[in-house]
């Protein structure tokens, strides 16, 4: 049952549809334009502007009105010689099959590193140079140094931070569709802290969504918190898994007010919610386990010093998944903290049972709840009347006979007390 | 009609003297002699579960010191002793009271000494020297390697060596003699089998088996294991094989909270479960299953939580399945 992302089902379907950011409209309206008629001046354009505010959705909408086909890269396939190879094939050579043309975009090109991927960069200036489709690049910062040759060879289009107006009135017409009752006092708190953020905005909107129907300030947060606070769990996990590097990853968990325990908790609860692909998954486990083993050392050995390796292999959970792909995840509370707070009594109960079996038995707790326990338990839920005799020698408890003897918990009692009526007796230790 | 209350028979018929010892013959004189000249070094005794080791020092301390030994006995387990602070203070308290006794020593046994971290076991030692003029320490292990180099040097060695087929057979038999059970040969040979030489765990299946009413048959004593050892695991790790990563995990939380079992517990079935002739699977599957449950297993002594550690053991049994298939 998983549920598209709001940021899927409501992207613009035309131009028109783009909230603001009419400038930079205009100026990639007609930078298409130019490739549709004849030679632009700059075969390539550098669409850069803070995040969320609406690049990506821009070059869909165009593809889509103009029938054009998109050819998407993410910033980390950029790494594999052959995919690049493919595109610029694509780009270089063949018409489009079904459509009149292509457009190929480039997304979030500053993720690239200067040092470890130096051949990607020249690899897609290759690519502007050969290529006979529009190419669109996309950035948060294009004045990065790394960026400059890139620059010279790209048409810059600014996007402007999306005021906080627009944001509510994206809001509440999702709130619209999707039935929810809202108040704008809600919307206002989502769209504050999203800071011009569309696609931040409407990720809150649908995860406070997913717990209720009614979208109030404090459902709202009771999810989403500030910004220039501390993350809550649910946030911390949600920024923990779009992290794309491990630095990002980290300055989160760190800035999360949870304990480290509970944190590790939190993270492992929900690595299956996040990974479905088993290789993911594992690789997302692994690390986790390792933070495992260092608070292992730190709490064994008191040696804190350890804590930054323990939370860079926790950060690295972030970094699991093969192809970073965007989709959205519901988080759950831990269940084994609240399986563990169902159940506390009747582990107490197993607890000092064990204890009583281990002082008799001269053997540790753990051993009697793993070698004597079972057998006990065999012999309550078949012979009531020999378990009786057991409860009476060991001086059971009725918690610990009815842990023991489930369903025929009854039964044993009363020949207990058919037991204690007639005075037998009872063995006494030795000690 | 008086009713006679019951214990578990593996306390019931614990031998209670070294001469009552039926086994480990050579260790059994050595100890005898302790009792004779009324004096002992600190001891470690090592060896496999239910061999006797425990049940040794307790002889041993009867015989030295009569019936009433507890007085001067003190019997802690490392495993559930939480840190050698409590074991220090304990032992002090102890060592300080005078009791005037048969002999001028009192004895200390530490049981799962091989659970206690290298620094304890430091502090383990600083203490046996500490108290060496009133105390004996006898030190119980499985893994005597896992023992510090300076404690096995101080401390005169006694490998309890596995229960040999035929006196764990006899002592069944004796036992079923004595409570008037009825039972097949062939049934008795198999709670051999599948009690791996731990004499304990022979004793509890017998006294369940029996409890099932009527005689011990084949049939009782397999009854038995399988509703003592819990299904739980082999379907976990079946889930786990085949994808269903949360399935598998609902099932570890269940024998972990539910049943109360560590994750070395956890791990040690996995371990024989994938072995086991039930579970049909590539001959080289097992041993890269096998392989990390051993490295899941050095990662649970050093690691904080045991859920986290068997998950990751779960995620990778996922991927295996897929590789392979199964």
């Amino acid at each position: 049952m998983p549920e598209v992302p709001w940021i899927i089902k409501y992207r613009p379907k035309r131009v028109a549809e783009v909230v603001d950011q009419d400038e930079a409209k205009n100026e990639f309206i007609a930078w298409l334009n130019k490739w549709l008629v004849g030679k632009p001046d700059k075969k390539a354009a550098l669409l850069h502007g803070p995040p969320g505010c609406g690049k990506t959705s821009l070059v869909e909408a165009a593809a889509r009105e103009y029938k054009l086909e998109l050819i998407e890269m993410n910033a980390s396939d950029f790494r594999r010689k052959e995919d690049i190879n493919r595109i610029a094939k694509v780009a270089a050579t063949k018409a489009s099959l079904f459509s009149r043309g292509k457009i190929i975009l480039l997304d979030e090109v500053d993720g690239i590193s200067a040092t470890a991927d130096k051949g990607a960069l020249d690899a897609i200036l290759d690519l502007i140079n050969v290529t006979r489709h529009p190419i669109v690049l996309t950035a948060n910062d294009p004045w990065d140094p790394k960026l400059k040759t890139l620059r010279e060879n790209c048409k810059l289009i600014g996007f402007k931070r999306l005021p906080k107006k627009t944001v509510i009135s994206v809001l509440r017409m999702i709130c619209q569709r999707e039935g929810l009752i809202c108040e704008y006092a809600a919307l206002d708190y989502i769209a504050e802290r999203a800071e011009g953020d569309l696609r931040s905005a409407i990720n809150d909107l649908q995860a406070v969504a997913a717990t209720t129907k009614k979208i109030t300030l404090d459902a709202v947060k009771a999810v989403v918190y500030s910004r220039y606070r501390e993350y809550n769990p649910f946030e911390m996990l949600r920024k923990l898994f779009t992290s794309k590097y491990i630095w990002q990853a980290k300055s989160i968990l760190s800035s999360s007010n949870l304990d480290y325990d509970m944190m590790m908790q939190w993270i492992a609860e929900n690595l299956p919610n996040q990974y479905s692909d088993p290789e993911e998954l594992w690789r997302a486990y692994e690390a986790l386990a390792r933070a495992d083993q260092y608070m292992g050392r730190i709490i064994k050995t008191q040696s804190w010093d350890l804590l930054a390796y323990a939370m860079d292999m926790a950060a690295a959970v972030a970094v699991a998944q093969k192809k970073p792909t965007y989709k959205f995840v519901k988080y759950n509370f831990p269940q084994k903290i609240m399986l563990l707070a169902k159940t506390k009594e009747v582990r107490e109960v197993r607890d000092a049972l064990a204890k009583i079996i281990a002082s008799h038995l001269h053997i540790s707790s753990a051993t009697a709840k793993s070698e004597v326990i079972p057998y006990l338990k065999v012999i309550f839920e078949s012979n009531p009347k020999y378990a009786a005799r057991i409860a009476l020698g060991l001086n059971l408890t009725e918690s610990m006979i009815k842990y023991l003897a489930g369903n025929r918990f009854k039964e044993v009692l009363n020949y207990l007390k058919k037991y204690r009526g007639t005075g037998g007796s009872t063995h006494r230790r030795s000690k | 009609m008086s009713v006679e209350a019951e214990l578990l028979w593996a306390e019931k018929y614990r031998p209670k003297t070294l001469d009552e010892m039926v086994n480990q013959e050579e260790i059994v004189s050595r100890l005898k002699q302790f009792v004779k000249t009324k004096n002992m070094p600190h001891c470690l005794f090592a060896g496999p579960p239910g061999t006797g080791k425990t049940t040794a020092a307790h002889c041993l301390a009867r015989d030295l010191y009569g019936p009433e030994y507890h007085r001067w006995f003190l019997e802690l387990n490392a495993s559930d002793a939480r840190g050698i602070e409590v074991i220090r203070t304990t032992v002090k308290e102890f060592a300080r009271s005078i009791v005037p006794g048969p002999v001028p020593f009192k004895i200390i046994v530490l049981d799962e000494a091989d659970n206690m971290t290298a620094d304890a076991q430091q502090a383990l030692r600083r203490l046996m020297e500490m108290y060496t003029s009133t105390c004996r320490f006898i030190l119980i292990a499985n893994y005597p390697s896992k023992i510090i180099e300076p404690i096995q040097s101080r401390t005169a060695f006694f490998r309890f060596t596995p229960l040999k087929p035929e006196d764990i057979i006899a002592r069944l038999k004796w036992i079923a003699e004595q409570e008037n059970v009825k039972y097949d040969e062939e049934a008795i040979k198999t709670i051999y089998e599948v009690s791996e030489g731990d004499l304990r765990r022979a004793i509890n299946i017998l006294q369940a088996a029996s409890a099932l009413g009527g005689r011990v048959t084949v049939e009782a004593v397999y009854k038995v294991i399988g509703r003592a050892h819990p299904k739980e695991i082999r379907e976990m790790i079946r889930l786990a094989l085949s994808g269903k990563f949360m399935e598998a995990r609902n099932k570890l939380r269940e024998v972990m909270i539910n049943y109360g079992l560590s994750g070395l517990d956890v791990v040690k079935q996995i371990h024989r479960e994938i072995f086991s002739s039930d579970m049909k699977l590539p001959e080289d599957l097992r041993v890269l299953i096998a392989d990390y449950a051993g490295e899941v297993q050095f990662r649970l002594v050093e690691g904080a939580d045991d859920e986290i550690q068997l998950s990751a053991f779960l995620a990778r049994l996922a991927l295996l399945g897929k590789k392979f298939r199964v």
